[in-house]
């Protein structure tokens, strides 16, 4: 290796690479979009009933209106009339958005029907209340129905409300609360980053090969350099754009969160002290987020000593290890990039140009999709043997094994993957090297793996 | 003295033999031409003088040793199959290209707005590459083959993708560039440049060395010992062809009965027809 050369190389890489225009756009792009994210859903939660409907109602049964009462987002008002045909077409004139009708009981089945008119659709939300309110009424009238004496008295009594607070205890026995959820978000969230990021930075180093191939001027460097500076140098250039663009990611994403803190006020985003701020925070992730199920965390009015819900993230958070999750991504990114760089690069020579790449690139991209897939797997269970082989096989150990660690896993578990993975990428870099040696003067016909392995046996 | 001693090379590319025991002496300070029809060997030959692929056999020297490395530096290559970055600026490209080859930043800059300036071409400095012509890039890679003043310029078909103005210069340039004491390695199918051009030459079929030697040498060496007499007899030019032996016992006939003689020349084959001769006999075997 000439280490002059080498800087050269990367230098060329990196610098061509940071000034191209899609460079720019992804770097400022996320960033801006992720705050957006934020911006929206922080409005959301600062919009509080702003968005009322007005329901107009025709109760034919007598028993359900008494238990339509107001909330900050619906308004129910009872109409004298009881045929909805005179009311459903003309709703603006009852100052109402929708129209509930409810049927006269049907006293053999102890039910009634209900049905909605509206100009436009509803929401789920807002049929989903409502739909719960009759069925309170409905059962409220049956419970009656049996004439039991004090049988209200005795059904709040048995109401159970048991919520489950998980304490991860450590070797000195210090207890941590967590939140299975928060660990499966952040699990979730590592996986997926790190499939990402190696999938789009390897198919740069690709891209990179072809060009240089394609233009023809792959001879001339090769002249001047040898093949395996020149294909280390690449992935070497790309690696750094890739470190400057999360670096950026992360001073960019600070500098926006820190202004939309600055115009909207501090306080109310973090807002963990105040009660009503944290029911706010998790009504909005119950309606932000349909993946996260946080319904266990928005009962705030728990009578034990629980932690409410944002305690409990907030805690789950601070139990984890966070420089263990730092250190293993750099490393884990670091090498499985290498890897796979390594390996597209290896394809990459073998082609003329990118619409050829498909029928090899597919055997390189399953491991990467294979360790996507047990990757989400794993928050499920993630001490299940399936998980721990894959997060120990160096072409799925990165994803998978990013997957498992925000659940712990032991330091030399960690560093024997690592050790895997870093085993893998000398063995693959070499055979890589060679095979791109060959294929970059290679023109003329389309190549196939057969073609590769000859030309990995023969120089 | 030989810069360039290929010593019993071979080359196989699996079962396929690319270059069979193929020994060439290359002097110094000369203009050699390799040729050879299409697949023959001589990029095979070419890669491994400069080090781009190993051979399986035999050695090349350099300056009178094993060839190393290093003395890449004093190489410059222009591939046949040449081309530039297309996204990027001339001048970037220039400048990685002579640092690659081992010239410091500065040294480089400087040599290259010389040689943009020599070729009329300092305007293209901040231009795109995909902006310039085929000709227009041609030229560029010139230069920058030929930048970091090598001792030894390997130039695989340079005056293809040239209008005649361009490849005359190139001409000019790559004599010049001989008369400054490099050596120049010249594979080209353009017999006449060959003529023209160069001192020695080698000629590669099948893998096998056919023939190398002085250009004169070889051509006169196939010549069938023909001479022309042109001559103007009642107010006609004429011309007849004799062979050798019977030339002069011809001249003085013609002298004798008062014929003015024009020209009396010897028949030399075009380099042209010795290439299809040797070429066409392999293919015969």
């Amino acid at each position: 290796m000439n280490f002059r050369k080498l800087g050269i190389i990367i230098q060329r890489e990196y610098l061509n690479k940071v000034k191209k225009k899609s460079f720019l756009l992804i770097t400022f792009g996320v960033p801006i979009l992720i705050a957006a994210m934020y911006a929206v859903m922080i409005l959301i939660m600062l919009r509080s009933g702003g968005d009322n409907k007005r329901i107009a109602v025709i109760d034919n049964s007598g028993i359900v209106m008494e238990k339509l009462e107001d909330t900050k987002q619906l308004t129910f008002t009872q109409l004298s009339e009881t045929d909805p045909e005179a009311v459903k077409n003309r709703l603006s004139e009852f100052d109402a958005d929708i129209l509930l009708y409810i049927s006269p009981l049907d006293s053999a089945a102890k039910s009634v029907t209900a049905t909605t008119y509206a100009d436009k659709p509803m929401g789920v939300e807002t049929a989903e209340v409502i739909e719960h309110r009759i069925n309170d009424a409905v059962e409220d009238y049956r419970i009656a129905s049996y004439g039991i004496e004090g049988l209200d008295q005795i059904l709040s009594d048995i109401h159970s409300d048991v919520r489950l607070t998980s304490y991860t205890v450590d070797e000195e026995g210090k207890e941590t609360i967590s939140q299975s959820e928060v660990y499966m978000i952040i699990s979730m969230a590592l996986a997926m980053m790190l499939y990402m990021f190696i999938a789009l930075f390897s198919g740069m180093v690709m891209s990179s090969v072809i060009e240089e191939k394609s233009s023809r001027v792959v001879e001339v460097l090769v002249s001047s350099v040898k093949s395996t500076e020149l294909m280390f140098g690449k992935i070497l250039g790309v690696a750094l754009v890739a470190l400057t663009q999360f670096l950026l990611w992360i001073v960019l994403s600070g500098v926006i969160i820190g202004i939309i803190g600055g115009v909207i006020g501090m306080d109310k985003l973090t807002g963990g002290v105040d009660q009503s701020q944290i029911a706010q925070i998790q009504e909005m992730s119950m309606t932000a987020g349909p993946s996260i199920d946080l319904e266990a965390l928005t009962d705030t009015t728990a009578v034990s000593e629980a932690p409410t819900g944002m305690q409990a993230v907030l805690g789950t958070l601070s139990s984890l290890n966070f420089t263990q999750i730092i250190v293993s991504f750099l490393l884990f990114f670091i090498f499985g990039y290498l890897l796979y760089a390594s390996l597209f690069a290896a394809i990459g020579s073998a082609v003329e140009n990118e619409a050829d790449t498909q029928q090899l690139q597919l055997p390189v991209t399953i491991p990467l999709l294979i360790g996507f897939f047990v990757a989400f797997y794993a928050f499920r269970s993630p001490e299940s043997s399936l998980v721990w082989w894959f997060s120990m096989i160096p072409f799925t150990s990165p994803i998978v094994m990013l997957a498992r660690i925000p659940f712990g896993v032991p330091t030399w578990e960690i560093a024997l993957s690592v050790g895997l993975l870093v085993l893998t990428f000398l063995a693959v870099a070499w055979a890589s090297a060679k095979i791109y040696k060959v294929g970059i003067l290679m023109y003329g016909k389309k190549s196939t793996f057969k073609d590769l392995w000859k030309w990995l046996k023969q120089s | 003295m030989a810069l360039i001693e290929v010593k019993h090379v071979t080359k196989h590319f699996g079962q396929k033999v690319a270059l069979d025991d193929v020994s060439i002496d290359i002097p110094e300070g000369k203009i050699f031409g390799l040729l050879g029809p299409n697949g023959a060997g001589k990029s095979t030959l070419i890669r491994i003088i400069n080090r781009i692929t190993m051979a399986t056999a035999g050695e090349v020297w350099f300056n009178g040793r094993p060839i190393t490395d290093e003395d890449v530096a004093h190489i410059g290559y222009l591939p046949e199959e040449r081309g530039l970055y297309r996204k990027m600026k001339v001048g970037d490209q220039a400048m990685y290209l002579a640092q690659l080859r081992g010239m410091s930043a500065r040294e480089a800059a400087y040599e290259l707005k010389q040689w943009f300036v020599r070729f009329g071409i300092e305007d293209w400095w901040n231009k795109k590459v995909e902006e310039l012509s085929k000709g227009m890039a041609q030229k560029v890679q010139f230069i920058t083959t030929v930048v970091h003043k090598p001792s030894l310029m390997i130039l695989d078909e340079p005056f293809s993708g040239f209008d005649p103005v361009n490849a005359d210069l190139i001409r000019k340039e790559i004599l010049r560039l001989k008369e400054e004491g490099a050596t120049i390695i010249l594979s080209t199918h353009n017999m006449e440049s060959v003529e023209e051009l160069c001192d020695e030459i080698a000629l590669i079929n099948q893998a096998k060395l056919v023939i190398t030697g002085g250009t004169d040498d070889i051509r006169h060496r196939f010549g069938e010992d023909n001479v022309e007499i042109e001559y103007t007899e009642d107010f006609v030019r004429k011309t007849e062809v004799v062979s050798q032996d019977k030339a002069s016992a011809r001249l003085t006939q013609l002298i004798e009965g008062g014929i003015r003689i024009n020209a009396y020349r010897e028949l030399v084959p075009r380099m042209n027809d010795i290439f299809i001769k040797l070429v066409t006999e392999g293919e015969g075997k």
